[in-house]
């Protein structure tokens, strides 16, 4: 049971709210982990530091065992460490399909000059990321919106988007930000269930989320964030009764 | 007005051979911003700047005795760089520092290229004359002028076909038959201008020898500006270019798909200013001289312009814009004639005032520009 990633003694302050204040983080190898907290916590600025998306002021984070904080943020996501929004972005005036053909990685026709130098290569990759993409738009339940512009999509449909984008990357492990939040109940069921599946597949998963229900049925152990720091860490039983938790979220 | 599209007097014909290398040129100027913008969402309010060292270089190095073609590279690739110091400098900025900085950069080169002497220990501010211009001394034969007049007729006879197809297309989708009385009329227009422009540069190429200087840069711009086309519609329709898109849209997203989003924003700031850079050498021959003047900031916002109207984003709708942008300014130019008891400059100031109101009326009704995709603008973020 080794790390995937590991985040010990993170620390980020704003001016002078303490977002994050020393706290620690595990996600182990195929696993998949929930961080929860009262809105406030410190969960999204605690995902922005573990994809250097803002960098932290201390702290160490491990990512396959090497160290990723002083990573380039498109280089951790190379690694196999995506990353997803809270507030869904979509790339509006891409559509749907381009959006997700966008994640694959290692794409020949990325570098500029093999445009003219390997069509044919392109062309073939092109094609296999084509039938991935309306793989994975099949399973979010998008592949009729696949021609669409992303900028059309409702805001449930975003956050699907977000996960198909992850998706896409062939990611070791995907950090999601509330996947759930304005998606309706059947599809959430729907994402549960591939998230089991992929997770089956070998990717780990680190999951930020309000729904408690998302959070039980999906998560092999839970860490929980309070005003910046850890409060608590266990399974979905241990936390759900324990004092300190249910104090801090009745308390909030 | 009509002589322009009918007529074949020798003095028309000429002018309209001078048009087509205009719009050819702020084609090229155009495509090269569009990259930048159009896909990157990178402003550069500098592109006289970027022009000024593609002119210069590309003289200089002509002047010293380097092949025209080889210099103009040069001066393209002396553009790049320009490009890339500005970008190391301001990318890793926030997005505003790079409009910042190119305005100053360019007004920089304009004040370098006036105080420096570059040739001959002449003064700047006097410019430089007497450089060598393409083909000028180019005596083809008749099979050679075949040649020339089948490979520009093979370029607007694929915009053509273009044309055709695109209007084909739109007539099935669209519905209501004033817009469809509306789309034939624009098409009946542009086929009329490209067919127009292949009888002119046809005419010229086989009376080629009646003046070289002319004919040799109608032919050679024309060319590069189809080249430069085809570059850039391949670059947008890649891969690459769908990675400019994503950054023009949301670059963090691009960067948490793995995406190095300052090495892409470079490649597009450089590789729009090499084509910035060789339109450059083309706007040095087309003047038969450089002066610092030639470079001010007004050369950048007729680029801007033209961009806006044609749609940004959209490289036909760039060429389209070129083309109208100098349709229009060359039929107003003729107002003077009309109206004789009103003095030129007033006309000139007249028509700069009514492009600004075409320019607030496009983007009242069509702020996509002409080609642009309306359903794009209307997209939430
Ligand atoms: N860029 C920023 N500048 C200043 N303060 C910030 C910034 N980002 C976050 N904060 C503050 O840091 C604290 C933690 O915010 P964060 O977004 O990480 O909470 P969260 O746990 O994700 O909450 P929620 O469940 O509502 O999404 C909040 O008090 C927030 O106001
Ligand atoms: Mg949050």
């Amino acid at each position: 049971m080794s790390a995937i990633l590991s985040a010990t003694g993170l620390v980020k302050s704003f001016g002078g709210v303490q977002a994050v204040d020393r706290a620690d983080l595990e996600v182990i190898s195929g696993s998949i982990t929930g961080l929860i907290g009262p809105n406030g916590a410190g969960k999204t600025t605690f995902f922005n530091l573990l994809s250097n998306f803002i960098t932290p002021d201390d702290g160490i984070v491990q990512f396959k065992g090497d160290r990723i904080d002083k990573l380039q943020p498109h280089r951790i996501a190379r690694k196999g460490m995506v990353r997803t929004f809270q507030v869904a972005r979509a790339l509006s005036r891409l559509s749907v399909l381009e959006n997700l053909l966008l994640a694959t990685q290692n794409q020949t026709g990325e570098t500029f000059w093999n445009v003219w130098t390997q069509p044919k290569r392109i062309a073939l990759e092109e094609k296999q990321a084509r039938d991935r993409a309306m793989e994975i738009l099949d399973s979010i339940g998008l592949i009729q919106k696949a021609n669409d512009y992303a900028g059309g999509l409702s805001g449930g449909q975003r956050k699907l988007l977000e996960i198909g984008r992850a998706m896409m990357t062939k990611p070791e492990l995907i950090l999601l930000d509330e996947p759930a939040a304005g998606v309706n109940p059947t599809l959430i069921n729907q994402i549960c269930d591939y998230i089991q599946y992929w997770n089956r597949q070998g990717v780990s998963f680190l999951i930020i989320e309000h729904n408690m229900d998302v959070i039980m049925g999906l998560c092999d152990r839970v860490w929980v964030l309070a005003e910046g720091r850890n409060l608590a860490v266990g399974t979905p039983e241990e936390i759900q009764t324990n004092d300190k938790v249910l104090e801090a979220y009745l308390g909030a | 007005m009509f002589s322009y599209l009918f007529s074949f007097d020798a003095g028309i014909l000429t002018y309209v051979s001078f048009l087509i290398t205009n719009i050819a040129i702020y084609a090229m100027l155009g495509l090269g911003l569009n990259l930048q913008w159009g896909f990157t969402g990178l402003i550069n309010f500098g592109v006289a700047g970027f022009v000024a060292v593609g002119a210069y270089a590309t003289v200089v190095l002509s002047m010293t005795g380097l092949p025209l073609f080889v210099s103009m590279v040069a001066g393209g690739l002396v553009a790049a760089i320009f490009g890339l110091g500005l970008g190391i400098a301001t990318l890793r900025l926030r997005e505003d520092y790079l409009a910042i900085v190119t305005i100053g950069a360019a007004e920089l080169v304009r004040l370098v290229v006036n105080n420096e002497s570059l040739v001959d220990g002449k003064p700047g501010a006097i410019g430089i004359n007497g450089f060598p211009l393409p083909l000028a001394n180019f005596r083809p034969d008749i099979f050679t002028r075949y040649g020339m007049v089948l490979m520009l007729t093979g370029v607007f006879g694929l915009a053509l076909w273009k044309l055709g197809h695109w209007c084909r297309r739109r007539l099935v989708s669209v519905r209501e038959s004033k817009n469809k009385v509306w789309l034939t009329a624009v098409t009946v227009v542009g086929a009329l201008v490209l067919v127009r422009a292949d009888v002119v540069t046809t005419i010229a190429m086989l009376n080629f020898k009646d003046n070289q200087v002319v004919n040799g840069l109608l032919f050679c711009s024309v060319l590069m500006a189809a080249l430069v086309f085809l570059l850039v519609e391949t670059l947008v329709r890649s891969p690459w270019g769908r990675v400019l898109k994503a950054i023009r849209e949301d670059e963090e997203v691009a960067k948490a798909l793995g995406k190095n989003v300052f090495s892409y924003k470079l490649q597009s700031l450089m590789i729009g200013g090499f084509i910035t850079g060789i339109a450059g050498a083309f706007y040095a021959w087309q003047q038969s001289n450089v002066y610092p003047d030639n470079f001010k900031s007004d050369l950048t916002f007729n680029v801007w312009i033209l961009m806006v109207l044609g749609g940004a984003g959209s490289n036909p709708g760039v060429a389209i814009g070129a083309a109208i942008f100098w349709i229009y300014t060359t039929l107003t130019r003729d107002l003077s004639k009309l109206l004789p008891m009103v003095p030129t400059s007033q006309i000139d100031a007249f028509r700069m005032v009514f492009i600004g109101l075409l320019l607030i009326g496009l983007m009242v009704w069509r702020p996509q520009g002409l080609l642009g995709n309306r359903d794009e603008l209307t997209l939430g973020k």
